[in-house]
């Protein structure tokens, strides 16, 4: 089975502004496909381009092998979500998927099974939309989404506003319908997020694809790990002499975490708190997960840079401070 | 809230079209009908145009003492008042869908824009003969009220009246679409609406009534203007007048309602 979606070396620039740049990647069926960049890496432009809301500058993206605007009655096949908030703050919900529903040629009764299925309740589906919470209106975009019977999924920021129950709903509901042989592609810019959910994921940073692949082969693909324990022990200088010894590089663990890091696998820790008769008193892997190398990859787009330390703390406000300080008090 | 599994029976079947029939344009025209009255200020705004034609005929057959009590005449304030306020209505219908966001899903749904303007026109026109329909009603029992009065008035009604009637009608009602595709925004649309038919005419009969050569020239550019043969005399513009008709026409409707159409079909939908 072929890919479902297929973005090639698609590029949208606003004059000389390039919001996406050459990205090309797939989304095959029966996985949930992860897209995932900071804020302003592209994500929603290619998204929008996938549903012809964007035209492209260069390049195409195809669904079943077609162009989006070719898919007759697309509702039927996409579902799409990509800003539940941008629907008629005076219509109810219920309103809203009558309108899709009546567009797609679907029965009434559709709207129902829709409304159960997000778990919104008739009451709820009654009230205008700008009495929604932002869950309520994102589990009413995932409804209206779905109304269609969609072979594919396009989600922008799907768990947006959901508390965590909706989000763990919202997983399984992703999880099962990719089990099903559907197709879902869904953007976030928080790792954790994907990292539960997606089976492939897709890494942007400043319009260009930086990695992709499933978890382990991205982390595999990724040559900088080197084995890393952090230990706390009952003798921490004892034991960590005993490693620098060894020829091991020994420093104190991450601010904030107590105990040692050794640059060691945890076999060759634990053996020397055997030898040294130190006892263990926790011990972890400290190799850079997902989060350092999601950061490392996009760190030139993140808007924070990656500062070296925290920021200075602001200046205590005392009352011998001189007046007209910049920040004391009066 | 509790979680309820995704139970569609069976599993998804991979992207077959063969099944699948484009969305026809009436069901398009349909779904743009219910928006036009599925929201509070939707259904306010077409029943205060209704009651705004009430009013006026109310005040021409109960106050007004002689000489305007013809069916004709209270069509002609009915058109009047319509064509004031009727083109808020396709404003609202083209604007909603960039105010309110709507278009993400109307153009995701149907990515073929010009099915969409062109159901849009036509749900448009739609209210817009209702409206009318119920304009005549109220003219008739306007000229019913001004018979109880005491006052003789004339029922007979030249098609030539009927038909200015309806011509100057749309022509308002397209002027509302071709300027809310063009500016995408609806308090905007509604000024340059109010511009466009109060200050424009305005301006244009105070420069007439002092330059001789602009009061020849005014009718030839100026839509109001070449419209006043719709609404007054025999209601039978002359030739000359439908040439003026005809060229105003095509600088205030034809221009501006290509030139929106062609924004929508090309506008990034944000």
């Amino acid at each position: 089975m072929g890919p479902m979606i297929s973005v090639e070396n698609l590029t949208r620039a606003y004059g000389s502004f390039v919001a996406v740049d050459d990205v090309s990647f797939v989304a095959q069926p029966g996985r949930v496909t992860g897209f995932l960049g900071p804020n302003g890496a592209g994500k929603t432009t290619t998204m929008r381009v996938m549903v012809g809301l964007t035209p492209a500058t260069s390049g195409r993206v195809t669904i079943g092998g077609r162009l989006y605007r070719d898919i007759p009655n697309p509702g039927r096949h996409v579902g799409t979500l990509l800003d539940a908030s941008a629907q008629h703050k005076g219509r109810t919900g219920r309103e809203i998927l009558t309108l899709g529903a009546t567009t797609m040629g679907l029965p009434k009764s559709r709207v129902d099974e829709m409304l159960h299925l997000v778990s919104l309740s008739d009451a709820e589906a009654g009230r205008r939309l700008r009495n929604y919470s932002l869950g309520m209106m994102q589990r009413l975009g995932i409804a209206h989404a779905l109304l269609g019977d969609p072979s594919v999924m396009i989600l922008d920021e799907p768990a947006n506003g959901l508390d965590p129950a909706g989000i763990r709903w919202m997983r399984d509901l992703l999880k099962g319908y990719a089990g099903r042989g559907g197709t879902v592609l869904l953007s976030s810019h928080l790792l954790h997020e994907v990292e539960v959910i997606a089976d492939e994921m897709v890494l942007i940073g400043r319009g260009r694809i930086v990695a992709q692949g499933d978890k382990r082969s991205l982390l595999a693909g990724d040559g900088t790990q080197a084995a890393v324990t952090l230990v706390t022990s009952l003798d921490d200088r004892k034991l960590g002499e005993a490693l620098q010894r060894a020829g091991h590089t020994v420093t104190m663990a991450p601010p904030g975490e107590p105990g040692i890091r050794i640059e060691a696998d945890a076999e060759t820790v634990g053996r020397a708190a055997l030898d040294q008769q130190v006892v263990l008193t926790g011990m972890r892997s400290g190799a850079a997960g997902l989060e350092d190398m999601f950061l490392r990859l996009t760190s030139d787009t993140q808007r924070e840079g990656m500062p070296p330390g925290p920021p200075p703390p602001p200046p205590a406000p005392t009352q011998a401070s001189p007046a007209g300080a910049p920040g004391a008090p009066r | 809230m509790t979680a309820t599994p995704y139970s569609a029976p069976g599993s998804l079947p991979t992207l077959d079209v063969s099944g699948t029939s484009p969305v026809p344009l009436t069901r398009l025209v349909g779904v743009e009908l219910r928006k036009g009255f599925d929201t509070r200020a939707g259904r306010a705004y077409s029943l205060t145009v209704l009651g705004l034609c009430a009013v006026v005929m109310l005040v021409i057959a109960l106050l007004v003492t002689e000489g305007f009590q013809d069916f004709a005449d209270f069509l002609t304030a009915m058109g009047g008042t319509l064509g004031f306020f009727l083109p808020i209505i396709p404003i609202l219908l083209v604007t909603q869908e960039f105010g309110q966001r709507t278009g993400l899903v109307t153009f995701t749904l149907e990515p073929r824009r010009s099915r969409v303007v062109l159901a849009k026109l036509l749900a448009g026109l739609a209210i817009t003969l209702g409206v009318m329909v119920v304009a005549l009603l109220l003219a008739a029992i306007g000229t019913a009220l001004a018979s109880l009065r005491g006052f003789d008035p004339d029922w007979g009604l030249e098609l030539s009246q009927l038909w200015s009637f309806v011509l100057a009608t749309l022509i308002a009602v397209f002027i509302g679409f071709a300027i809310a595709m063009l500016v995408m925004n609806t308090a905007a649309a509604i000024v340059l609406y109010f511009v466009y038919s109060l200050i424009v005419p305005t301006v244009v009969a105070f420069l007439s009534a002092f330059i001789d050569w602009f009061a020849d020239l005014a009718p030839w550019i100026e839509f109001n203007t070449a419209q006043q043969p719709l609404f007054s005399g025999d209601y039978r513009p002359s030739v000359e007048e439908w040439g003026q008709i005809l060229t105003a026409g095509i600088i205030w409707l034809a221009v501006p309602l290509a030139l929106g159409i062609w924004r929508l079909l090309r506008a990034e939908m944000k």
